[in-house]
């Protein structure tokens, strides 16, 4: 049904983007806290930049630490924050219940009512690790348990898909913020926000044992683009979603999102081994970020235009 | 008998100390309470104000060079903002920050075994103090100039034992005490390593005297530890109290594996691509193996044991699933005695067979080289200064700690008469082990250690006793009491020497103590090295940094509404274009930046 795989897109979508957005706050705001090697000011990436990162607006005024990361984690008003993407996840689930399986809504559920109950401003205050590490650790969760107790049918294709497409998404958003710019004289910043981002996102480890070169700006730009071996990266998770609308699609070969994902595969396969040490990373991102873009306005198009039409939907 | 121990140290009279009364105390007459409030708006005002009254009534001891506060209990120009910072989260913040880091460590496995008064207890946490150690920059810059220049003599003078013995023709270091060393390694003769390099990583161990002067107390050239424990008390510290960097700008530590990393592949020889590394670990008995692990988890290199290695003509290669890959370079966690059954203790199973001579055929690294254990003795220790201006022609930055050698009859007389001042060390010994301190030794044991040093004058040295700097230190109930500290900052040396900012503080846990050895009840600070400022200007988070906010970026989306209203509004636009962007809505596909430059889609 297109309603229910809409549904199923978006609750993927939203359990993915808590669990980046946590993974994003957690590392910058670690990372804040110190200095880098070349760069005495630290990791200068402005709370403005996370804000835009996260489409939010900052109002003209000076941006403050403390007020991004409750705004983005806690603030129930900012529809980009971490309690924001759980409680409508919460909301998808529950409306999908009998799709699902029983294990699976447990997990969102405690997680959405543990983030509703507790002092978590307080927690918020005397150090955000402890909120984003359970953030973590709950939308893990819940994908262990989709692999293990839901049935791989076209249901958890769609789940999966929305997930694997909004991991794209934020990995592109955090990296074209932390993109090495050709020419740009503040390399030594731009390394230091190479290596936050690459321990925020978790793949500081797999970073070494992939690649020889040390973790600066660019290799691990193109690690994050392009390396398919980690599970995270832009291609991995392309790859993932085209495989799982092969999966879920009755006519993959006539299908736009299927024949545009293989492209944008292709494509970064291509790009992945001709990137030189000079290759634009920073216009390739963005280029792979609008083909996304479109890819999800064909997935919308093909599949879910008949829920809209259910749920006649009607703009002013 | 701990409890009142710890208490012992904290003016019992001063009602700050216990932390049970908060709320009480903010009504009473006592203004300075630890009413979060009221002492941060106190402390913004003038951050100056705070003395260690404010910090539970502590009390450096006379005699001794406190690091936070100087005298009359003023803090220190760079930590009035770490002081202030502490004193606003007060005992019950930090003893509760204190639990979760207990559960954090237990979690991630930093543990280690120790000896307890009811015996051995496994796994406990590791004993990282919250309370952090702070240097000033201009104060770092000394002591890693000083490092630098140390380095750089002690890997001089192991070359030059091992081929032309300049400093012993020059009469500096008598030959007899060089060659009667326990890590003299004759296989090394003649064998200059790749880049002339010998001690790729040291630990040189620091204190700091009364006066607040740094001195060296040894050096560490063979296999150091501890370098582990910077960074996970680094990142432990911001998780558990990022309010203490509030004032500060901390340089960071996190680089040190690839500074690792980039040095042994500097040295690594005749590899045609990227050099192959590993770590080389006696096992996972060995006391250090967690450290083995960490390293090579953070470089991305292979841990291996020596059931891993082979040695083939010459040739060092690790058995791999598609088998033998080529080695060239080897960061070992053994001593020399272990590392080759041919050449060294042919008893151990440790060891690879043939590594000697491959090493001596120059076909691969060793890190540290074979035989760099004779610059890490304490009879040798005692020639560094001189040392430094024999190879060096300079003077040295860092000073020993007044040390004499008991071969020299004069001396040793004159040490041995002075017996109940001095600290005898063997010299072939690390950890601690068999050192006698004169002060607490009763007066037969000495005498008898006299007889002991009389008869192997050489393997001797005696020590003026320093008595080492305090810092603040959080007891179990979060109250602060001065602690000894020592200092070992860590450097790798490659292409040249870097020495990661700060290093293990180890710190005494018991009052008085100068133990500071984690296995006898020490335990560690992180240790901040601050930037050039000094803490003068705040440091992180709200200040308006550089904003890196690129063109085009889509605006999120929120769910299914978004593309609904789209469609509908594309149909709209078809229909009249006239009214299509009349009406702009936040959730479309091709909104425009933020910046407000038109997007490219």
């Amino acid at each position: 049904m297109s309603r229910i795989a809409q549904e199923l897109f978006w609750l993927g979508r939203n359990i993915a983007r808590a669990e980046h957005t946590a993974r994003m706050l957690d590392g910058v705001f670690q990372a804040s806290l110190q200095g880098r090697p070349d760069d005495p000011a630290g990791v200068r990436l402005g709370w403005g930049s996370i804000l835009a990162i996260m489409g939010a607006q900052a109002d003209g005024r000076p941006v403050r630490r403390d007020e991004v990361l409750t705004r983005l984690t806690l603030a129930r008003d900012e529809p980009a924050s971490v309690i924001s993407c759980v409680s409508r996840a919460r909301e998808g689930a529950r409306t999908m219940r009998d799709v699902i399986s029983a294990e699976m809504w447990e997990a969102v559920n405690t997680t959405h009512l543990a983030l509703s109950a507790g002092d978590l401003e307080g927690r918020m205050q005397m150090g955000p690790y402890s909120v984003f590490q359970y953030v973590k650790e709950r939308s893990s969760l819940f994908w262990g348990l989709t692999s293990r107790t839901m049935l791989r049918d076209e249901a958890r294709s769609f789940l999966v898909a929305g997930g694997r497409i909004e991991s794209a998404d934020m990995v592109l958003r955090m990296l074209r913020v932390a993109m090495p710019i050709p020419n740009d004289e503040a390399t030594g910043v731009r390394d230091g926000q190479a290596l936050a981002l690459l321990q925020a996102v978790g793949g500081f480890q797999a970073f070494r044992r992939a690649v020889p070169a040390p973790a600066n700006a660019g290799p691990v730009a193109r690690f994050l683009l392009y390396e398919r071996a980690y599970p995270d990266s832009v291609a991995a998770s392309v790859d993932a979603v085209h495989g799982a609308l092969l999966d879920a699609d009755a006519a993959p070969r006539s299908s736009e999102p299927v024949l545009r994902l293989s492209r944008l595969a292709a494509d970064l396969e291509f790009r992945g081994r001709a990137a030189a040490e000079d290759g634009n990373l920073a216009e390739a991102s963005s280029l792979v970020q609008s083909e996304l873009a479109l890819v999800d306005a064909d997935i919308a198009e093909r599949y879910f235009a008949g829920a809209g039409a259910a749920l006649g939907t009607v703009v002013a | 008998m701990h409890a009142s121990l710890y208490r012992g140290l904290v003016a019992p009279s001063n009602l700050r100390t216990t932390p049970t009364t908060r709320t009480a105390r903010t009504s009473s007459s006592d203004r300075r309470t630890w009413d979060p409030v009221a002492r941060a708006a106190r402390i913004s005002i003038l951050s100056t104000e705070v003395t260690s009254d404010d910090a539970a009534g502590y009390r450096p001891p006379r005699g001794h060079y406190d690091e936070v506060f100087g005298p009359g209990g003023i803090p220190r120009g760079h930590a009035v903002g770490l002081a202030s910072e502490i004193a606003r989260l007060g005992p019950e913040l930090l003893a509760a920050a204190g639990h979760r880091r207990d559960a954090i460590f237990v979690q991630q496995g930093i543990t280690f075994d120790a000896t307890g008064e009811d015996g051995p207890v496994k796994d406990r946490p590791f004993p990282l103090d919250l309370v952090p150690r702070i240097l000033p920059a201009a104060e770092w810059d000394h002591i890693e100039r000083g490092l630098q220049q140390r380095i750089r003599a002690l890997n001089r003078f192991i070359d030059d034992v091992y081929h032309e013995r300049d400093i012993v023709r020059a009469g500096i270091v008598p030959w007899r005490l060089i060659v009667s060393r326990s890590h003299f390694a004759r296989a090394a003769h003649g064998v200059r390593p790749p880049g002339g390099v010998y001690c790729h990583v040291a630990g040189c161990d620091l204190v700091r005297d009364g006066d607040g002067t740094w001195k060296v107390l040894e050096d560490n050239v063979r296999t150091p530890s501890g370098i582990s424990y910077v960074l996970e008390n680094r990142v432990a510290m911001t998780r558990l109290v990022p309010q203490l960097f509030q004032h500060h700008r901390v340089r960071p530590v996190d680089h040190y594996p690839q500074l690792l990393l980039a040095g042994l592949r500097s040295v690594a020889p005749s590899a045609e691509d990227e050099a192959t590394v590993v770590v080389w670990t006696p096992g996972p008995m060995n006391s250090a193996y967690f450290e083995h692990a960490f390293l090579a988890r953070q470089m991305g290199v292979e841990l291996v044991e020596a059931s891993d290695l082979v040695v083939r003509d010459d040739v060092l290669y690790m058995r791999t699933t598609a088998g033998l890959r080529r080695v060239h370079a080897v960061y070992r966690r053994l001593d020399d005695d272990f590392v080759d059954p041919l050449e060294f203790r042919p008893d151990s199973l440790l060891g690879v067979p043939g590594l000697v001579r491959a090493y001596r055929a120059g076909t691969v690294a060793i890190a540290n080289a074979l035989g760099t254990g004779v610059a890490d003795d304490k009879a040798i220790y005692h020639y560094v200064p001189e040392m430094i201006r024999f190879y060096l022609g300079e003077e040295p930055i860092l000073s020993n700690v007044e040390t004499y050698i008991m071969s020299d009859e004069a001396q040793r007389e004159a040490a041995l008469a002075r017996r109940t001042e001095l600290v005898f060390k063997p010299t072939g010994e690390s950890g601690g082990k068999g050192v006698f301190i004169g002060p607490s030794t009763p007066r037969d044991e000495l005498d008898g250690l006299a007889d002991v040093i009389r008869a192997q004058p050489d393997k001797w040295i005696a020590q003026e006793v320093v008595s080492l700097s305090t810092v603040p230190t959080a007891l179990p109930d979060g109250t602060l009491a001065p602690r000894h500290v020592d200092l070992r900052p860590f450097a790798v040396f490659g292409e040249q020497i870097r020495i990661v900012p700060g290093g293990l503080t180890r710190v005494a846990l018991k009052e008085g103590s100068m133990i500071v050895n984690s296995s006898q009840g020490g335990g560690s600070k992180d240790t901040w090295v601050l930037e050039e400022d000094d803490g003068r200007r705040p440091a992180t988070g709200d200040q308006h940094l550089h904003e890196v906010i690129p063109a085009g970026m889509p605006g999120l989306r929120y769910g299914a509404e978004g593309w609904q209203s789209q469609q509908q509004q594309q149909q709209q636009s078809l229909a009249s274009p006239a009214t299509a962007g009349s009406a702009p809505r936040a959730d479309t596909r091709c909104e425009t930046s933020p910046q407000g430059e038109a997007s490219q889609c």
